[in-house]
């Protein structure tokens, strides 16, 4: 019997990736296989690799205040949350009570460059005042709360990789408390010069298209996008007459505590979480339809992940079929995990099964299905999906169709 | 129902300096800013250094920047003044949760410094991912062996107050059995000079002025042991009630909702910013305790924080040792919205 007060669902979506603005068009473009990604050099001269961008990020409001007051993390993220609420029809008086829990890395980063480290104080005084004042983190979702008139709690998750699935169980947290009636949950990172430069400094990048989970596989391209779940209680749900996408049936957040950067090995940590996102959802190992996969294409990421699932999955009847759609538009850092929950759930909607796109030789493993190939169309009652970062942070995300 | 939480440790590195426990409650006055070069006399409520192994011994702090180091002996020092032995906790259920207005703005402005002297092509690999908001949580959980969540936070002006109640979620909820709860912030020469340009800094920055009216910078790192009431802790400072947090409304309803029938025996403030006699919270305070509660003004050492100064309002009112009561947390701004915690104290 589901307790429609404790049961957590996702009644809109709504998304900047870099197949454009909404939900259709990020449906569209994974259906079709379309991979995003492109020379970094088109975009950031002197950088190499590959990215992908959200090359029509619609207007979020008009003149030069915006230009200067909202970063395009924030941008990206206004534009994520405008899609959700125009989309899925959430009335302006039901957004006032509401929450805000949005995850960035990158936030602010976006508009500052290295002049600032010459001196300051010149720097602020010839532009920079407006621009570093999107600096902060939490910036980003001031920005969401002031576009929507959102005036209930508001908070910003920044767990490196892991900030956006983590945004969506904090926001679920908040409503078992009442803390809202309704939060909008999500993630939302913009490429700049500073997360490529980093990443390309620890050699994580690989220079052509990356290939999660092959064996060939030399690191991670970067993307950008932003994705907003709209999440409350199935009981205010069904109060006010909306229609049910999802259910968030589990969740659950753990760290490896055994490296600053590096996964841990054997996976522990990260099959830990699983496991307790699966126990949330009170589901077993054999209902697990499909692993939508953190993924990256690093060497270390998709090893220590392949351990996770194998030891997570253990006694299951089939291999677990897995994928990472960062093959499609890259990693998006902070909205990583908003967009893949997305995806899991167009996935769960579609009975679709997204192969990681230019695996051609998997990674060896009898518990692991790594999927390749065209979509593979079929019925997928639950889905999960994972997500890892710097600092050793897991989180697990369980979605099923509502079960009437 | 849980009974509620309590606060059962508590570390900081502030100002004060780096201590477990409470604070001696004596008002400070800014000190000059050494850190960096700077073209006049400033100043701030700065932490003056110290060697974090002759506090924690073992922990190596080299390649951290300062948030990172405090975090470690915050955590350390709260755990202690919790009697935790980690030995005999399941720290896989153990919590940090960290809640910061800017981060590692230090080793930001030095990856920033890296590019600008060798180029986006030559910065640095070992600072980038120290950079990292999340890092100085990841470090208290490295260090301790804590694998339970990791979260890191921000909220405008209120994300102390909503690591605390946050961190109280995961306890209620089962998701965690105990938790570290940490906010701070540092000081560098960019955040400075931000709000200098800005024209946001008292006169007490300029010069040796004792009214520190007026917004002075301030940092530091608190942290506090949460855990169930069902634990026998070997002390507990207050136990943690309801409470709400929001970025805009009417904070005086919220604390009405909050408080019910009951009156507070003490107010109090978390503003932040620039502490004065009309400030928000303090009107408030003084409106919805009337006669009956003594209302304990913010302190300007912490409201010079900004976003990540609530729980060095609460060390710092709770260090005035207020006696058993009932307690409100209450912040409010007319930009941010407010926060209002609900407190028992022992």
């Amino acid at each position: 019997m589901i307790d429609a007060q404790k049961t957590i669902v996702v009644t809109g979506i709504g998304v900047a990736s870099p197949y454009g603005a909404g939900l259709s068009r990020l449906r569209a473009g994974l259906l079709a296989g379309e991979c995003r990604l492109a020379p970094a050099a088109d975009l950031y001269p002197g950088f190499q690799g590959m990215v992908a961008r959200v090359s029509d990020l619609p207007p979020v409001g008009e003149g030069p205040r915006y230009s200067r007051s909202y970063s395009r993390t924030d941008r990206l993220a206004m534009a994520a949350s405008r899609d959700a609420v125009t989309e899925f029809s959430i009335p302006s008086s039901l957004l006032r009570p509401s929450g805000i829990v949005m995850a960035s890395t990158v936030a602010g980063l976006t508009e500052i460059d290295p002049g600032i480290a010459q001196g300051p104080a010149a720097w602020y005084r010839d532009g920079g005042l407006a621009r570093a004042a999107t600096y902060p983190v939490s910036r980003v979702a001031a920005s969401v709360g002031e576009h929507l008139g959102v005036n209930g709690p508001a908070c910003a998750v920044s767990v490196a990789c892991a900030s956006g699935a983590m945004a969506i169980a904090l926001g679920a947290n908040l409503l078992l408390d009442g803390a809202a009636p309704m939060i909008l949950a999500g993630g939302s990172d913009a490429l700049c010069p500073f997360t490529l430069s980093g990443f390309n400094s620890l050699q994580a990048l690989d220079p052509e298209l990356c290939r999660p989970f092959d064996q060939e596989r030399k690191g991670l391209n970067l993307g950008e996008g932003a994705a907003v779940l709209v999440l409350e209680t199935l009981a205010h749900a069904n109060e006010r007459g909306a229609r049910v996408l999802a259910v968030l049936r589990g969740w659950a957040m753990t760290n490896d505590a055994s490296h600053p950067t590096a996964p841990q090995k054997d996976g522990l940590g990260l099959a830990y979480c699983i496991g307790r996102a699966m126990e949330m959802a009170e589901c077993g190992v054999d209902e697990i339809g499909y692993v939508n996969a953190h993924g990256t294409g690093t060497p270390l990421n998709d090893i220590a992940e392949t351990h996770a699932y194998e030891r997570a999955f253990e006694g299951r009847r089939r291999p677990i079929p897995v994928s990472s759609t960062k093959s499609y538009f890259g990693h998006c850092l902070g909205a990583a995990g908003a967009l893949e929950a997305a995806i899991t759930i167009v996935a769960i909607e579609a009975g679709a099964l997204f192969p990681t796109l230019r695996l051609t030789t998997p990674i060896e493993s009898e518990r692991l299905e790594l999927l390749h190939g065209p979509v593979r169309h079929e019925e997928l009652p639950v889905a999960m999906s994972v997500s890892a970062g710097f600092g050793g942070s897991n989180a697990a995300l369980v979605f099923g169709r509502l079960q009437r | 129902m849980m009974s509620l939480p309590m606060i059962s440790g508590i570390g900081s590195v502030t100002p004060y300096g780096p201590l477990a426990g409470l604070l001696s409650g004596d008002a400070l006055q800014p000190n000059a800013i050494t850190a960096w070069e700077t073209s006049a006399p400033r100043r701030a409520f700065v932490v003056e250094p110290f060697r974090a192994a002759s506090i924690v011994p073992g922990v190596k702090t080299r390649r951290l920047d300062r948030l990172s180091a405090w975090a470690l002996v915050a955590s350390s020092l709260a755990l202690k003044d919790a009697s935790i032995d980690l030995t005999q906790v399941d720290r896989s259920r153990v919590a940090v949760f960290f809640a910061t207005g800017l981060g590692c703005v230090e080793l930001t402005e030095a990856f920033y410094r890296s590019a600008s002297a060798n180029g986006w092509a030559g910065t640095d690999p070992i600072t980038f991912p120290e950079t990292l908001t999340n890092s100085p949580a990841s470090h208290v959980a490295l260090f301790h062996d804590l694998r339970g969540p990791n979260l890191t936070i921000s909220s405008k002006c209120f994300a102390a107050e909503s690591a605390l109640l946050q961190a109280a979620s995961l306890l209620r909820h089962g998701q965690a059995e105990l938790a570290i709860v940490l906010a701070g912030d540092t000081l560098t020469r960019a955040v400075y000079e931000w709000y200098e340009t800005a024209g946001l800094l008292s006169s007490a920055c300029f010069s040796d002025d004792s009214s520190l009216e007026g917004f002075v910078p301030s940092e530091g790192m608190v942290a506090m042991v949460l855990e169930p009431a069902g634990r026998q802790a070997a002390r507990a400072y207050a136990a943690l009630g309801a409470g709400r947090w929001a970025s805009g409304g009417d904070a005086r309803s919220c604390a009405e909702g909050l408080l019910g029938e009951t009156r507070p025996d003490f107010i109090f403030c978390a503003g932040n910013g620039a502490p004065c006699d009309s400030a928000p919270e303090l009107c408030l305070a003084h409106s919805l305790g009337g006669d009956a509660a003594t209302v304990y003004p913010a302190q300007p050492v912490a409201a010079g924080m900004g976003d990540a100064g609530g729980l060095l309002h609460l060390l710092l009112a709770l260090s005035k040792r207020p006696g058993a009561g009932e307690a409100l947390l209450l912040g409010t701004s007319a930009h941010c919205g407010y926060a209002s915690l609900r407190l028992e104290i022992f």
